[in-house]
């Protein structure tokens, strides 16, 4: 009787287990663990951010801000503070986004030099993030429901082994027609982002160049975007990375927009 | 002397501060040159720009407070050469408990939802900056204050107070031209005697209070100043000067996203103490203001905004029975129309902006328009033009209609 029982039990183990892989792999089940993997990283995290925007001539801009981020809960609200230090035009500007998946980000910007709290219309998503390549949009996160996913086959890319998904958006949307996204089967993380126009030419390559493990949680701490119709490209290092700070919701509030949390930000 | 009190503050203040504290330094250098295009403009100079600004930051941060230093140091040779040097900011930040912030010193105060145009923000503005193309960040004065913001369960409530009356710095005549009433028309260098400025003392100083607090995508705000004109907008006939009477101001705004972009609503009651009734004829009428306004990003990297403040004037019939038969003078209802545009091109290293005040009821208009190329990280080149049109002399805008300029700007960041 016992080991009937116990059969049972190992037997319904199995087909659980078999029912979770078989999950997955489910395209849209996997976009939604690397958008967490990728985007919703721990409760919250921060990073020092350098951004280097390069043109196709090779001239180079560099935008260096702290970021702090902050997840109400994961694949849900999400809170950003930036506050830039160079160049110095910009420097010691603060920037805050309240995002809602699904719903419309709040965003506002603070100008320290004339004492000035603007909130910003965020209707293009898909504007360029300080002149680089990234958009807000990549720089937040596009939800995985914004778009239809199908698994195209599982291959290898750099030695690693990967999920190759292509997303088309559910609605018309310019920034891209088709995208081919490479997850790393590990780490759940996308290693690189193939972006198609209706012609199904290939506009952009987004990728991981560097992935660390930071607190036990593997990190991209080096991106690229990589604009092959303008022929620019944009390099993004993310250092001192830490999470889980104990970050609480106050802090993104006009009241540290205007005060910058010194705590966190030098 | 009393910049020097705010040096000798900071940097006491500095040399005892935590441990953990650090420095940091910035600043820029910039040339700016500019000259009018009116030769019948009866100002001392051509020019309306021409000057060699360097701008040093230092901030300095502890775990409990924070200060902050902005110094310029300039070459004037627009009028006459000269060498100067003010103290835009220079204040202590520092907490009181965890739920009140207070800045202490000389620092840029804003607040209110119009874009330039200011209701409940009764803060030190700088017209003679601002007409011949500095940065947008001299368009505020600097005010000696200290600023108080209390978070508590109702919303913000900040309090900032003046002890010494900040003027407006409006054009003196030397390089900007402007309608004066008693010449009857507008004035270059024979400008008169300064204004009268309040009496120093505490009784004179100048309180700003806002009560703030956020609803979902809107913040509402109440407001009340107590303090005067920053406009010498009064006559004192026994002085036979100038001055700045006596003013409240009561207002109110709303501002949040609706439909992909930025309303804003602010209202106001400008209550002339001086003049309870009305019925000074050297002082203005109290006003009620409003203002809606409406921004958004409508195509790629292209954004509009558009304003429309009306102000109504109490005791109308009073004011017009006392106005010369014949003369000009505002309606009851004054409009004003705004609008601003910005492109951003080629990665947001060009910037074309564009900005117009049009006065529909005083039939003047004010724009401005400029470019702005960020050379390399460093090096941003500008130039820009401000031009006035007016059927009168005498309107807020049209008075400065011989002082059109164009100019162009150099700036050095570091």
């Amino acid at each position: 009787m016992r080991t009937i029982k116990l059969t049972l039990l190992v037997l319904g183990l199995t087909i659980i287990a078999f029912a979770y892989n078989a999950d997955a792999k489910d395209a849209s089940e996997l976009m939604k663990k690397s958008h967490m993997a990728y985007y919703y990283a721990a409760d919250d995290g921060l990073s020092e951010v350098n951004m280097r925007l390069i043109n196709k001539r090779g001239k180079e801009r560099v935008r260096e801000f702290t970021m702090l981020r902050l997840d109400e809960s994961d694949g849900g609200k999400q809170m950003y503070y930036t506050y830039f230090k160079s160049p110095s035009d910009v420097a010691r500007m603060t920037f805050m986004v309240h995002k809602t998946p699904g719903g419309n980000d709040a965003r506002w910007i603070y100008v320290p030099s004339v004492d000035l709290v603007k909130p910003i219309s965020a209707d293009d998503k898909n504007s360029s993030f300080v002149g680089s390549d990234f958009s807000y949009e990549d720089v937040s996160g596009r939800h995985w429901t914004e778009d239809n996913h199908k698994l195209l086959e599982e291959s290898t890319l750099n030695g690693k082994e990967v999920y190759v998904i292509e997303s088309v958006p559910k609605e018309d949307f310019n920034a891209f027609h088709k995208k081919l996204t490479y997850i790393d089967k590990e780490t759940l993380l996308p290693m690189k982002e193939e972006y198609f126009d209706k012609d199904g030419e290939m506009t952009q390559i987004m990728r991981l160049e560097k992935v660390e493990t930071v607190d036990g949680i593997p990190t991209a701490t080096v991106r690229s975007m990589e604009n092959l119709k303008k022929g620019s490209k944009t390099i993004v290092e993310f250092n001192s990375i830490d999470y889980n700070l104990g970050l609480k919701d106050n802090l993104f509030t006009e009241r540290y927009l205007k005060n910058p949390p010194r705590k966190y930000i030098r | 002397m009393r910049r020097l009190l705010v040096f000798a503050v900071i940097f006491t203040a500095l040399s005892v501060t935590t441990a953990r504290a650090e420095l940091y330094f910035g600043g820029f250098l910039q040339g700016l040159y500019g000259g009018r295009t009116d030769d019948t403009n009866p100002t001392a100079t051509e020019y309306t720009a021409s000057e060699t600004r360097l701008q040093l930051r230092m901030e300095h941060f502890g775990d409990n407070a924070e200060f902050f230093g902005r110094l310029d140091f300039f070459y004037d040779a627009a009028v006459a050469p000269q060498y100067d040097w003010e103290l835009r900011e220079g204040y202590a930040k520092f907490r009181l408990g965890s739920k009140i912030d207070v800045k202490v010193g000389r620092q840029i105060l804003t607040w209110g939802t119009g874009d330039l145009i200011f209701i409940n923000d009764v803060f030190a503005k700088d017209y003679r900056s601002f007409f011949i193309g500095r940065d947008d960040q001299y368009l505020k004065a600097p005010q000696d204050a200290v600023r108080m913001a209390w978070y508590n369960p109702i919303g913000e409530l900040s309090i900032a107070w003046t002890p010494r009356f900040e003027p407006n710095r409006l054009p003196t005549g030397q390089r900007l031209s402007f309608y004066n009433p008693m010449a009857g028309g507008i004035i270059g260098t024979q400008a008169q005697g300064m204004p009268l400025e309040p009496e120093a003392k505490f009784d004179n100083s100048e309180i700003a209070s806002r009560l703030s607090r956020r609803f979902g995508f809107y913040t509402a705000a109440l407001y009340f100043y107590r303090g005067f004109y920053k406009n010498p907008v009064g006559f004192d006939p026994n002085a036979q000067a100038a001055y700045y009477p006596e003013l409240n101001v009561y207002g109110a705004s709303i501002r949040g996203m609706l439909m992909g972009g930025i309303l804003w609503l602010e209202g106001g009651y400008m209550h002339s103490r001086d003049d309870e009734d009305g019925d000074n004829p050297y002082v203005p009428n109290s006003t009620i203001e409003g203002l809606f306004g409406y921004e958004k990003q409508i195509a790629s990297n292209l954004t509009a905004n558009l304003q429309w403040q009306v102000e109504y004037m109490q005791d109308y019939e009073t004011f017009e029975s006392q106005q010369m038969p014949g003369s000009q003078y505002r309606d009851e209802l004054y409009h004003l129309l705004t609008s601003r545009i910005t492109k951003l091109m080629m990665r947001e290293l060009l910037t074309l902006s564009g900005f117009i005040f049009y006065s529909p009821s005083d039939e003047d208009l004010y724009l401005r328009l400029m470019a702005e190329y960020k050379y390399t990280d460093e090096v941003i080149l500008a130039v820009g033009a401000n031009i006035f049109d007016g059927e009168y002399e005498s309107t807020e805008f049209g008075q400065f209609q011989k002082n059109d300029n164009l100019y162009a700007k150099i700036t050095y960041g570091f």
